[in-house]
């Protein structure tokens, strides 16, 4: 079933669900777009070539989280409750949904379910918006996603002219549009055709088959620290990356908070000891830990590459760094070894 | 730029097969046309990938830090890299001696953000002829004026020329013009208390502290940053107002007669944050009371790093 949602109604739309539900959009900021809380005068930024530079992972692992609140006098503990609004984050691009059900498998298992994530999953709608016209720093297809993929979303738009042709595919997306006008047959087999010519668009960015075996066969070579030298050791990549899930808990003791910030595997401090060791004391072990963790450990855990080709941390890298460049040289850092072997 | 890097190349070959040098810090071609990355040659093969351009972005002299002291490094320097170096060199980073620097006047790093904002992001293509830029953009040439892209940093240049080089590639430039240093600082001085608190609030809650600014700083060597010192802990560790706030604020206090206003750590900053106007305001008051600028030469203690027992003030601080 596909609706039709105009783009001049697309304000009101919001307006009218942000009586019941708190709505996320992707908004002008500066020179880039990131998702904040609709209101009457948000400036929308949903047909923007990029996607948000921050990534809307933080609407459910927020970059700092209060845990709970203590009071040292009273020697008593306050849980923070988590009371999460009903949501909808509207036009959140398929890499980032899927990312999220990448996260899922961190955050919701059967053994453990965080319930700062899980209550919000489940109050959250997400109504994704297709890409037509990927970017050339995007990878998604590489990776065994694509510019229109479903995972994750309770509804997908495609941009049609001067409408967004709604697709449904949960519950959820079906009671949200069910007043809307349906799409005719024609709309619908446009949307089949740009979908399709979208993903044809892009190209492989690199090799995925085997990747993994390369990865590991390489873990002790001098591979790491040829594609680490000019790396800064910032955290960009992987606080902008839509599937880096790692925090640090810290006690803010002035505060008398508990926190849960984000962390990265490129400081130095990530994994510092208190001994004074580091077991990644260089950039060249912290580089090879960020990418065998997205192309190795997850298919490990998951058997799923854990990276949905969103592309941010390639357009953002301050010197250059190209993952899937880095990639690439691994398979051929590979052919030379055995050549020479 | 292509004879400047034909002429670079020849350099570098002739440091390496000499060797005067172990290793050369430079820029190299990445597949992507806007972002030549820094690169490290130690052999003549690898120098066909060199790459000099308005695009290069980065302040080399960051790099410096990482090699033992006895390295012998050959290091392509701008002005503000060259001043770097030397304030490095003033803070017993790296021996003099074990220093090449390969100096270009520099014309001004052009800012990739506003070229993509008049094209778009996939520029397929990049060349630059005098005050001419062009970049091919699906398919098309688009012709743009240099002096429309320059980093902000750059328009603000007071020393373009490469101080204490050891060669010169290229004809010095004129010195930039100290009053449009100053138009910026008088911009913000000239708000009043609660515009400028405003102002700084607005920039430095947007961060999200990965430390990008940090990184891409040659200044910024500390083994632990005063951030990540964890016990006890000297700022609050998250991204609330107060801190990204003390973030922002230390980070800038701590460059004070350091800083050569190269701008790289607001080019490395993800979210567009501005933060020169504090460390050209430090160094605008560095010039002014202690008539002093970092990197003018390799030897003079930054004002507040100096000490001496004549001091005529009673107390140090």
């Amino acid at each position: 079933m596909m609706y039709i949602l105009e783009k001049k109604n697309v304000d009101q739309t919001l307006s009218e669900w942000s009586a019941k539900y708190e709505v996320y959009t992707p908004q002008k900021v500066e020179a880039y777009s990131q998702f904040l809380p609709f209101t009457e005068s948000s400036e929308l930024a949903l047909n923007e070539p990029l996607n948000t530079r921050y990534p809307p992972k933080s609407l459910f692992l927020p970059q700092s989280e209060v845990m709970l609140k203590y009071n040292k006098r009273l020697n008593k503990f306050d849980e923070i409750k988590i009371l999460p609004e009903k949501r909808i984050i509207f036009g959140i691009r398929p890499c980032d949904a899927s990312a999220i059900t990448l996260l899922d498998t961190v955050f919701d298992t059967d053994e453990y379910q965080d319930p700062y994530w899980t209550e919000r999953r489940e109050n959250t709608i997400l109504v994704g918006l297709g890409c037509s016209e990927p970017p050339s720093t995007c990878f998604c297809t590489t990776v065994g996603y694509g510019p229109f993929n479903q995972d994750g979303l309770d509804a997908l738009m495609t941009e049609l002219d001067d409408v967004y042709v709604v697709e449904i595919l949960s519950d959820k997306g079906q009671k949200l549009f069910s007043n809307f006008p349906a799409s005719s047959k024609d709309q619908e087999q446009s949307v089949l055709n740009i979908q399709l010519k979208a993903k044809d668009l892009m190209e492989p960015a690199f090799e995925t088959e085997n990747l993994k075996q390369t990865l590991d066969q390489l873990f002790e070579s001098d591979y790491w620290s040829e594609i680490a030298e000019s790396c800064l050791g910032c955290g960009i990549c992987t606080f902008l990356c839509p599937t880096c899930f790692c925090f640090d808990i810290v006690d803010e003791v002035q505060r008398n908070e508990r926190i849960r910030n984000w962390d990265t595997c490129m400081f130095r401090i990530y994994s510092q000891e208190a001994s004074g060791h580091n077991p990644r004391p260089t950039r060249a072990e912290r580089t090879r830990q960020r990418l065998m963790h997205k192309y190795s450990y997850w298919l490990d855990h998951i058997d799923k590459i854990g990276c949905t080709g969103c592309g941010r941390c390639v357009r953002h890298c301050p010197v250059g760094l190209d993952i899937r460049a880095m990639l690439r040289a691994a398979s051929n850092f590979e052919r030379e070894v055995v050549n020479v072997g | 730029m292509p004879e400047l890097t034909t002429e670079l190349r020849k350099n570098i070959e002739q440091l390496l097969t000499d060797q005067v040098v172990d290793v050369v810090i430079a820029f190299k071609k990445a597949d992507a046309p806007l972002r030549p990355q820094p690169a490290f040659f130690r052999n003549l093969e690898e120098l066909e990938d060199l790459e000099y351009n308005g695009l290069c972005q980065n302040n080399l002299a960051n790099y410096l830090t990482r090699y033992p002291h006895d390295t012998k490094i050959g290091i392509v320097v701008r002005g503000c890299e060259s001043r770097s170096v030397n304030a490095l060199i003033v803070e017993k980073q790296h021996p003099r001696e074990n220093l090449y620097m390969i100096g270009i006047p520099c014309q001004g790093i052009l800012d990739i953000r506003k070229i993509i904002k008049k094209t778009g992001e996939d520029v397929t293509g990049y060349s630059e002829d005098g005050d001419q830029v062009s970049v091919v953009y699906e398919g098309k040439e688009v012709n743009l004026q240099r002096s429309d892209l320059l980093h902000d940093s750059c328009l603000r240049c007071a020393h373009p020329n490469p101080v204490n080089a050891d060669v010169l590639l290229g004809e010095p430039l004129p010195d930039g013009d100290p009053t449009i240093v100053r138009l910026a600082i008088e911009e913000f001085e000239a708000l009043d208390r609660d515009e400028r608190y405003a102002w700084f609030q607005k920039e430095a809650e947007r961060c999200i502290r990965c430390y990008a600014c940090r990184e891409a700083c040659p200044m910024c060597y500390c083994t632990e940053c005063f951030v990540d010192h964890a016990t006890p802990r000297w700022t609050e560790s998250d991204i609330s107002q107060a801190g990204t706030q003390a973030w922002h604020i230390i980070r800038a206090f701590h460059q004070a007669g350091r800083c050569t206003s190269c701008g790289a750590c607001e080019r490395a900053c993800p979210m567009d944050i501005k933060m020169t106007y504090l460390t050209d305001k430090l160094n605008n008051d560095m010039l002014e009371v202690y008539q002093f600028e970092t990197g003018m030469d390799d030897n003079t203690q930054p004002p507040f790093a100096s000490f001496n027992l004549d001091d005529k003030n009673r107390f140090v601080i």
